[in-house]
């Protein structure tokens, strides 16, 4: 029997505040243990949640990013359970009234068509502490470090519309484009402020029955997240066909040994409305100024830079994938630089370089203006391409102006019919063997020539104008 | 013996100035109500030796307003009841001119009425909750007990008001405490509920209808009024209440404070043993309750937050016909300081949970339902907001 997958993925980002959800601490997990914390978070009697009007900014941001419908009213939840994580025996989630609900992305499927993959709900929670499990030495100890504790998050809930680990791959590559586009997360898997879990189950293809799922989380890179999903579909059909029924559980993907091993049971207790935390109440005028604060999205930007730019769709997909990239190039084309120029320079040299630096496009000192000033240069004449990519170099290394270190590097390029004259001249009595073989019609004794007068040029002529010269000189 | 009613005293009690509007009232308060530095216990081993690290904002605006805070007194476990309680002995016995009582089910009113006293628990969401430790956040509030109602109005001026700090409270107006006797004349037509006769004894109806007398020669005017849904209060409170106290209880783990049980195997064993060891009865057995509609029958708590919905909205419509309804606060056969199980805790407290559930305020007002041997006390139960009425209305009474 042919099978096929049905994928759910629920997916937690943690939001870029500057406070956690309930308390004015810090929202900085990774700081000393127990550095920021207050009565609050750490839930000490008399301690009110005070909840931040910033956290909902960012994930009704989250919310129109991912074209969900943001309810009018909503409400947080305690959800009741006993774990050292949790100072106070329930985590604040909103589980009957989600922030908002049936959203949608479009992805790309493995088979060129686009699929429009739903989205039944995203609501709000506070995180929970980190435990660290000392199991070494005499005593083995277990530490709690509360620093994450309230730390706000987003779970984004789908709906089992994925069939294969290629979708659920490209939804979250899709849903981490759309986020980070709003700016109210960087959803990183390797550094945890995305964790994505897995719903899987299967039927026989052709069918719309909905099987027992088993849920498999800790997957820290989309690849993983692949591999889970493959690895525990195989499992599944060989429990299928091994006549072994499935039952509905956790699993967790081991990345090392690329197998998912059950886990035990997480109790799962009761939600009951918080009456601490006020209700959320949303008006149009509210809705319509966070609304007003959405950018360009990746999708209307492609079409734009298609329209307005001339780049061909898959360039225009590349420039417009991330946002501050898609800043960045459009930044170098106001400064005079060819639409095409500035895309081809950034994907096979800037970035590679900013890579190998372990730089970003924030963080860099080559801001588009220096990189412009580079490439205009270039488009002038002023340097040839060799020249560009050494001083684009230094453009890292150094705060000169790309003028100054062309000047600097001596690479400015010889533009001058009447220098390069006399330097062909000499080229070609040295090299009458190759001149011969031209007129003999071997036609690549060009490109050696050129070649030739380059190289006597010390690099700085422009091969163009070489050219040029040299067909007329041998009258071809 | 003045230690046995304070389970603390505050050593050097002083007033931070002269000119403030409680300068010189000497108050006492609860040890469930935080002040800086002082033992916070509020009466549960699960807070053992927990000293308050801010002053609640109540306490902080006691202080601003010059009131000399005496010390805290022994208190019922996390304020469950007033079995142990002996807050309003501080009042009675002249160590206090004030004193504050957390409010979850009435038990200001019904201390005040134990000791001969007056008390105001008021609307809810007027005060402040942060750093009262409490069990039912949706229900509990500071009630105020006092010799007279001229010192629960200054009181209850200085302590109510938004706090930005507090984001539970509700949008509410704050109503004017300082209102004069013509201007606070505003209660003239009380109700008396057939249904809460109905759950009298004989003599408590008996002692009751003749204290009613005393209201009609005060010049009001009484109403006869019914509401069908009154039993239902105690059935609501409970249910709602017990969850809320079981999640708000949940915090005590004695991991970052509090008893912490010894010789545990593991983390769960730690919790379940400090847990155990840590809360008494009638406390354990409340949260047991709430536990129970938390985790077995949450259809029932669904079921409770939908009649306190409509409870609410009956009171609101009995009140576009009258300006308060008359309780008696307390019954004699029922003894709140002697209620030991979660059963005895609700027969005592039968007749103030109507304004716990629904939010609303309420008066005791003393020496009004006595036969000379016992004073059930007469309870108001006013509008929303009406609180400084209400005291206006207590004081008519007993001009
Ligand atoms: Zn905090």
């Amino acid at each position: 029997m042919e099978y096929e997958s049905v994928i759910g993925l629920e997916i937690h980002v943690e939001l870029n505040c500057a406070t956690k959800m309930f308390c004015d601490c810090p929202n900085r997990p990774g700081d000393e243990p127990n550095q920021n914390t207050c009565p609050i978070c750490l839930w000490f009697p008399g301690a009110i949640p005070k909840f931040s009007r910033e956290a909902l900014e960012k994930a009704s941001m989250v919310c129109l990013g991912l074209n969900c419908q943001i309810q009018e009213r909503s409400a947080f939840d305690q959800k009741v359970y006993y774990y050292p994580d949790l100072p106070k025996g329930f985590q604040l989630s909103q589980a009957h009234r989600p922030l908002a609900r049936n959203g949608w992305l479009d992805i790309t499927g493995q088979d060129g068509k686009t699929k429009k993959l739903r989205i039944h709900h995203i609501h709000m929670e506070e995180d929970v502490a980190k435990l660290v499990h000392e199991t070494e030495g005499r005593t083995p100890i277990s530490l709690v470090d509360f620093n994450r504790a309230g730390a706000p998050l987003v779970e984004i809930v789908t709906e089992p519309d994925m069939r294969s680990p290629y979708d659920a791959m490209e939804f979250i590559r899709a849903l981490r484009t759309q986020i980070r586009y709003v700016g109210s997360s960087d959803c990183s898997m390797e550094s945890g402020t995305m964790r994505v879990d897995a719903n899987i189950s299967i039927r026989p293809k052709g069918t719309d029955q909905m099987n027992t799922k088993v849920e498999v989380k800790n997957m820290n890179s989309i690849r993983h997240l692949g591999d889970a999903i493959t690895y525990e579909i195989q499992r599944q059909i060989a429990c299928l066909q091994g006549g072994e029924p499935i039952v509905l559980h956790t699993r967790l993907w081991d990345p090392e040994k690329k197998v998912t091993t059950a886990m035990r049971g997480k109790f799962s207790g009761p939600c009951v409305p918080d009456p601490a935390v006020a209700q959320i109440l949303v008006s149009q005028a509210w809705l319509n100024e966070m609304q007003a604060r959405l950018p360009e999205m990746p999708a209307q930007k492609a079409d734009r830079f298609i329209r307005q730019f001339g780049l061909t769709r898959e360039e225009a997909v590349m420039m417009s994938a991330e946002r501050d990239l898609s800043e960045y190039v459009e930044a170098v084309i106001n400064h005079g630089i060819k639409p095409k120029t500035a895309t081809h320079w950034l994907a096979t040299q800037f970035l590679p370089a900013l890579r190998e630096r372990r730089q970003t496009i924030v963080d860099t000192t080559v801001k588009p203006d220096r990189f412009a000033g580079l490439l205009s240069m270039l488009e002038r004449d002023e340097i040839n391409a060799n020249a560009a990519r050494e001083v684009l170099n230094q453009l890292f290394e150094r705060d000169d102006s790309p003028a100054e270190l062309v000047e600097k590097a001596g690479v400015r390029q010889i533009s001058d019919a009447s220098a390069l004259e006399g330097l062909i001249e000499k080229v070609l009595v040295a090299n009458v063997s190759a001149v011969a073989d031209f007129r003999n019609g071997v036609s690549k004794a060009m490109g050696f020539l050129i070649g030739q007068a380059m190289q006597a040029s010390g690099g700085k002529a422009n091969p163009k104008l070489i050219r040029e010269i040299l067909t007329k000189k041998l009258g071809a | 013996m003045p230690s046995d009613i304070f389970s603390y005293r505050e050593p050097s009690p002083s007033s931070r100035g002269k000119d403030g509007a409680l300068s010189g009232m000497k108050m006492a308060l609860q040890p469930n109500m935080s002040v800086r530095g002082w033992p916070t216990e509020a009466g549960s081993m699960a807070l053992r030796r927990f000293v308050a690290l801010e002053n609640a904002t109540v306490v902080e605006r006691l202080k601003e307003a010059g009131a000399i805070l005496v010390g805290s007194t022994r208190m019922s476990e996390l304020g469950f009841g007033l079995a142990g309680d002996l807050t309003a002995s501080a009042v009675s016995e002249g160590h206090a001119d004030c004193a504050l009582i957390t409010d979850t089910m009435g038990e200001s009113l019904v201390a005040a009425s134990i000791a001969g006293l007056w008390a105001l628990k008021p609307t809810y969401g007027i005060i402040s909750r942060l750093g009262l430790i409490g069990l039912v956040p949706s229900m509990e509030c500071y009630g105020a007990v006092a010799m007279k109602p001229q010192d629960i109005a200054p009181v209850m001026k200085v302590i109510a008001g938004r706090d930005e700090n507090d984001f539970s409270m509700p949008d509410l107006a704050i109503p004017d405490f300082r209102l004069d006797g013509k201007k606070g004349n505003t209660i003239k037509t009380i109700a008396v509920l057939k249904e809460c006769l109905d759950l009298l004894s004989d003599d408590e109806a008996a002692l009751f209808r003749s204290g009613l007398s005393r209201l009609e020669q005060a010049g009001f005017s009484l109403q006869e009024e019914s509401m069908e849904e009154f039993g239902l209060f105690r059935t609501v409170h409970q249910v709602v209440g017990s969850v809320e106290a079981s999640s708000s209880a949940g915090k005590y783990d004695g991991v970052r404070y509090g008893h912490r049980a010894s010789a545990a195997k593991n983390w769960n064993e730690m919790y379940l043993k400090s847990r155990a060891e840590s809360f008494g009865m009638p406390v354990k057995a409340y949260l047991f309750q709430g536990a129970y509609f938390q985790f077995e029958n949450f259809d029932a708590f669904e079921d409770a937050c939908r009649i306190r919905a409509r409870l609410v909205k009956a009171m609101d419509d009995l009140f576009t016909r009258v300006d308060a309804i008359a309780i008696p606060t307390r019954r004699k056969k029922h003894p709140a300081e002697k209620a030991l199980s979660v059963t005895q805790v609700y027969d005592a407290f039968l007749l103030t949970l109507a304004a716990s559930v629904t939010g609303l305020p309420a008066l005791q007002v003393p020496g009004v339902m006595s036969d000379g041997d016992f004073d059930s006390g007469l309870q108001l139960v006013g509008r929303r907001l009406s609180d400084p009425h209400l005291l206006s209305a207590g004081a008519r009474l007993r001009r």
